[in-house]
């Protein structure tokens, strides 16, 4: 019986919900976009430093920043995953619930999944220095 | 909702008279030419992709016979690189893909309630151009003009100066024609996905088949662009004398290597995805059950295309590049094996929970299990660099990628080919046919590809038209070779089969296995238009569930019967809301036209004739124009302000 | 549910949370997006080889004496080619509203800006050929590549904007209820502006950086 959110509140919630499912897999993206190249490019010309700063935490800069997204990611899809299990438990059969629900779940476990990627290219980047051939 | 106003029976028959008449397929010559039925297009798909893999097939038949014994000469070693090279390309781009777009051209429209395609022109003509590209590069072949650099074409031996003749123009022509075909084919597939499902089919119901599809679909609009431009570079390089791959003018043959797998990891999947989503199709029927953890799977879909295009360096690891920029895709290449992993688990739950029906598509199932996961177990020796570079370019490597397309790629199509086949051509194959060919199949594959392991680590490299007397290469060489022409038997078993089925099959009834997607509640073969009524889905298991198939009786309502005209219905994207009906285009030429004017293109530049090529550019130009000239309208219906 | 103590609060509702988005396309926007898409990757990669080339060349680029590239002739291709985009969003705009004038004084507009990008094109090339040519070296096969097949997205833009023109002259083509042709050669349009800002900054400004 309610008149429910506005357009706006609308958008941003279809929003919010594909960064909960794509959030990861583009941060992912991002990083490796960023961190390879950094690496190899900077190794290729004899150099340990883009501009001021040292390589090595250039790289893990893009190994954090899109760490905390694909966190941040994870949580959304956590959080949507919850309340429209509440919606669901609560017994309207709408498929527009079912369906957020079922990319939920798949975000939840891609965000892992993106997660784990991008923390174990962090714990190289603690290994290795950074032009090691 | 509940008001419906019509609760007549099914649908009348002028309703069905006047769906006919819209939507006839005439058997002449002209309709031939000009269908935009994706059936036949997917049906075309199908028979010319098996032509090409019969080509490429016999190829390798010949380079198995001169292997099997050292030092024979039945073929050359120009003879062999060609052979060899038009075996993996042919294979790879003219086969597995396009294989995989006949099923889905064939499918997608009937599983997700539609009467066509999204854009039904644009898929003949994908069909065109595919069947132009393919006999573009085999023409070479009997010319001694065909590509001979290996399938990936590795730079430097792809310039010219290194690779003189026409060798390598026709394959960076080729497949930049028949990039054409995926490219179109790719976008059609996401666009019809997205608009064209049944009322009712939010994303959480669409089947697994489906969701593989479009996930291929996207792969090749982000992956294809990669070899594009490096083929684009590689005939510039050879034709106009510019540098990208050459060190002398400063480029560098690593870039041809990197956007070469760029695109090349990803293709692996593009072609093992849909399979997949075969074998995802296939089970429920001989389970008695939908595949277990929905969810997971499609996660493991989505996951999957997109991780692929994060580890290409790993086929490069033998180049030597700074360790940590190695991790970076490690930690990719090895992740990825969890959602592979997640599919083949689910659907042996699958199995383990369901009733199981032997018959000859489940026989190629287990089949394609066996096979894939041990291609998986070499595949991830590969991810440890030691043993990587260990092997690389041994015979080993050509064992693994077998195990994996064929095992992950062929097997589930040809369980694809038994399972649709009463679907498609109405007809009820030979149960005892198929069971001999699975199994000359099976074990020809494993005769031929598991001695190459063994021939791999003794150190045999691969592309080599011949080898020495070794100890250990002979006997494995001769076993491989009789190994494959067992398995040349089991395939021509299939097609026998089929050949068989469409002579004397019995007919086959709508529904022969209880399937659970919407095909089977079509007429087998469907009707031009598909569905007398678009159904309304009230599940995942559309087939299986009482409701939904009540929608299309006596819960039948005008707005999905739509007879009158060549129309089909626009649904929402992600929920499947209404949204318009719309019609669909009349059968035409100029597909046909376009795709012709193109394959002039693209032999004109080969020949050098670069006028005419002109003149074909113009020739596209005007049939696209006039393809899409907007037909003239009264003002009211377009609403013109004065 | 209308929680009012936070926008936050709404937005994380599950009326929000499942709302459809995106939703209501038709067909040929989604194709048109689709093939964008797969353009914008070619030319990502076009780009993306010519900044591997020029690293893995070594410190001197462009290499062999050639000097870094003059930016006055680029500068004004820009100022022709980016503001081309509005004639094209104003006539579109029009359309919707069934106006006919404004879809075809806004596609003649866009028409004779794309062709003025490409006689500025044509300078460009006049000039630096004295220079280096395709043949030179790496540097000159990067440059005529990627300038000559953006010059050609360039043209096929113009093609599709005077294909529409002359459909709205004939009249009985356009209106306020079947403009997606518009619309679509619209979104093609404004990707072939994009990536010349994409290219300005790779070919010409990044070589001083
Ligand atoms: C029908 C049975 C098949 C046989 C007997 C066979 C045999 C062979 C042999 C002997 C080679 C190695 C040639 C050499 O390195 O000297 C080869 C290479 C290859 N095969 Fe197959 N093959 C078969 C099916 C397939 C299928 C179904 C695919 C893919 C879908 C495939 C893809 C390839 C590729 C990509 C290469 C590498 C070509 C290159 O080195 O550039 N093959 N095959
Ligand atoms: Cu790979």
């Amino acid at each position: 019986m309610t008149t429910g959110p506005g357009p706006h509140t609308r958008l941003a919630g279809g929003l919010l919900l594909w960064y909960g499912v794509l959030g990861g897999a583009v941060a992912w993206a991002a990083h490796l976009l960023v961190a390879w190249p950094l690496d190899e490019l900077t190794c290729a010309a004899g150099r340990e430093r883009v501009a001021a700063v040292p390589l090595w935490l250039a790289v893990w800069l893009a190994v954090v920043i899109p760490g905390l997204v694909t966190v941040g990611s994870l949580l959304v899809a956590t959080l949507v995953w919850r309340r429209t299990a509440r919606a669901s438990s609560a017994g309207a059969e709408d498929r527009a619930v079912d369906r957020s629900r079922m990319l939920a779940v798949v975000g939840v476990w891609a965000n892992l999944l993106f997660l784990t990627i991008i923390v174990l290219g962090g714990v190289a980047v603690l290994v290795f220095p950074p032009c090691q051939g | 909702m509940s008001t419906t106003t019509s609760t007549a029976p099914a649908v009348g028959r002028d309703d069905l008279a006047r769906l006919a008449e819209h939507w006839a397929e005439p058997r002449s010559l002209r309709s031939w030419f000009t269908t935009v039925d994706h059936k036949r297009i997917g049906r075309r798909y199908l028979v010319t992709a098996a032509f090409f893999f019969v080509l490429a097939g016999l190829s390798a038949l010949v380079m198995r016979t001169q292997l099997a014994r050292p030092e024979s000469g039945v073929v050359s070693p120009q003879e062999y690189n060609q052979l060899f090279t038009m075996h993996g390309t042919a294979m790879i781009f003219l086969f597995a893909t396009p294989m995989l777009f006949g099923f889905g051209n064939f499918l997608v429209p009937l599983m997700i309630g539609s009467r066509d395609m999204a854009f039904p022109r644009l898929n003949a003509f994908g069909y065109w151009v595919f069947l132009f590209a393919g006999l573009f590069m085999w023409a070479s072949l009997p010319f001694g003009a065909a590509p001979n650099n290996g399938w990936f074409a590795y730079a430097p031996l792809n310039q010219v100066q290194h690779n003189p003749g026409l060798h390598m123009d026709v394959y960076a022509l080729g497949l930049l024609f028949l990039g054409i075909s995926t490219t179109s084919g790719a976008i059609n597939f996401i666009v019809t996905a997205l608009k064209l499902r049944a009322p009712g089919m939010s994303l959480n119901r669409v089947p697994l088949f489906v969701w593989a599809i479009v996930a291929t679909a996207f792969m090749v609009i982000f992956a294809l662009p990669a070899l594009n431009a490096d083929n684009a570079m590689l005939f510039f390089d050879r034709r106009f004398g510019t540098h990208f791959f050459d060190p002398s003018g400063g480029g560098n043959v690593l870039l041809w290597q990197h956007l070469f797998w760029i695109f090349g990891h990803p293709d692996v999947y593009i072609i093992v995805l849909p399979a997949l989503g075969i074998v995802s199709a296939v089970l429920p029927a001989f389970t008695r059950r939908g595949v277990v953890a929905y969810s997971l799977i499609v996660l493991s879909i989505v996951a999957i295309a997109i991780i692929s295009f994060g580890v290409w360096v790993h086929h490069m690891f033998a180049t030597g590049l700074p360790q940590l920029s190695y991790s970076f895709f490690s930690a990719a290449s090895t992740v990825i094996t969890i959602p592979s992993g997640i599919q083949i688990f689910a659907w042996l739950a699958t199995m383990l929970l369901g009733r199981l029906v032997s018959r000859v598509p489940l026989l190629f199932v287990i089949g394609f299990i066996v096979t894939f996961v041990l291609g998986g177990f070499t595949g991830a020796m590969f991810a440890l660099t030691a043993f990587d570079q260990q092997v690389t370019d041994s015979y080993f490597v050509v064992a693994h990628f077998h195990y994996v397309l064929i095992g992950g790629a062929v097997f589930p199509m040809l369980a694809g080919i038994y399972y649709w086949l009463p679907k498609i051509t109405g007809r009820m194959y030979h149960e005892g046919l198929g069971r001999w060919a699975f199994w000359l199949a099976f074990t020809g594959m494993h005769v031929t590809f598991f001695p190459m392991h063994l021939t791999g680590l003794f150190g045999m490299p691969r592309r080599v038209y011949t080898y020495r007397s070794e100890p250990g290469w002979d006997g494995w060489n001769l076993v491989s070779t009789v190994g494959s022409y067992l398995l040349a038997l089991g395939l021509l078993l299939v097609l026998v089969g089929v050949v068989h089925a469409v002579r004397r099959g019995r007919p086959a009834p709508a529904d022969p296995w209880e399937g659970d997607s919407l095909e089977w509640s079509t007429a087998s073969p469907p009707e031009p238009y598909n569905f007398p009524v678009i159904p309304r889905v009230r599940s995942l298991h559309p087939t299986w569930d009482a409701r939904t198939a009540e929608s299309t009786t006596t819960g039948a309502t005008a707005d999905r019967v739509l007879s009158d005209g060549r129309r089909t219905l626009f649904t929402s994207e992600l929920d499947a809301r209404t949204e318009r009906a719309v019609a669909m285009p009349e059968p035409s030429y100029k597909p046909l036209v376009l795709a012709g004017a193109l394959l002039v293109f693209f032999t004109a530049m080969l020949l050098a004739a670069y006028p005419i090529a002109v003149v074909a550019v113009l020739v596209v130009a005007a049939t696209i124009a006039a393809w899409l000239w907007p037909p003239r309208r009264p003002d009211e219906e377009l609403g013109v302000a004065s | 549910m209308t929680d009012r103590g936070g926008v936050v609060a709404a937005a994380t509702g599950v009326a929000a949370l499942t709302t459809e988005e995106p939703v209501g396309r038709p067909t040929g926007w989604w194709g048109m997006v689709l093939f964008v898409a797969t353009e914008a990757t070619l030319f990502a990669c076009l780009l993306g080889s010519y900044f591997y080339l020029r690293f893995q060349f070594g410190p001197q680029w462009p290499p062999g004496g050639v000097d870094k590239p003059k930016l006055l002739i680029p500068l004004l291709m820009t100022a022709v080619l980016v503001p081309s985009s509005l004639p094209v969003i104003w006539a579109e705009h029009g359309i919707r509203r069934g106006r006919r004038g404004r879809l075809r004084a806004g596609l003649a507009a866009t028409l004779v800006l794309g062709l003025g990008f490409l006689a500025l094109l044509a300078v460009e090339y006049a000039e630096n050929l004295k220079h280096f040519t395709m043949t030179t070296d790496v540097y000159g096969s990067l440059f005529y590549l990627i300038t000559g097949f953006h010059g050609l997205h360039v043209l096929v833009g113009l093609t599709m904007i005077g294909w529409l023109l002359a459909a709205s002259l004939r009249g009985g083509s356009f209106g306020s209820h079947r403009h997606e042709r518009v619309r679509n050669a619209a979104i093609y349009w404004h990707f072939v502006d994009t990536v010349w800002v994409a290219i300005l900054f790779t070919i010409y400004l990044s070589p001083r950086l």
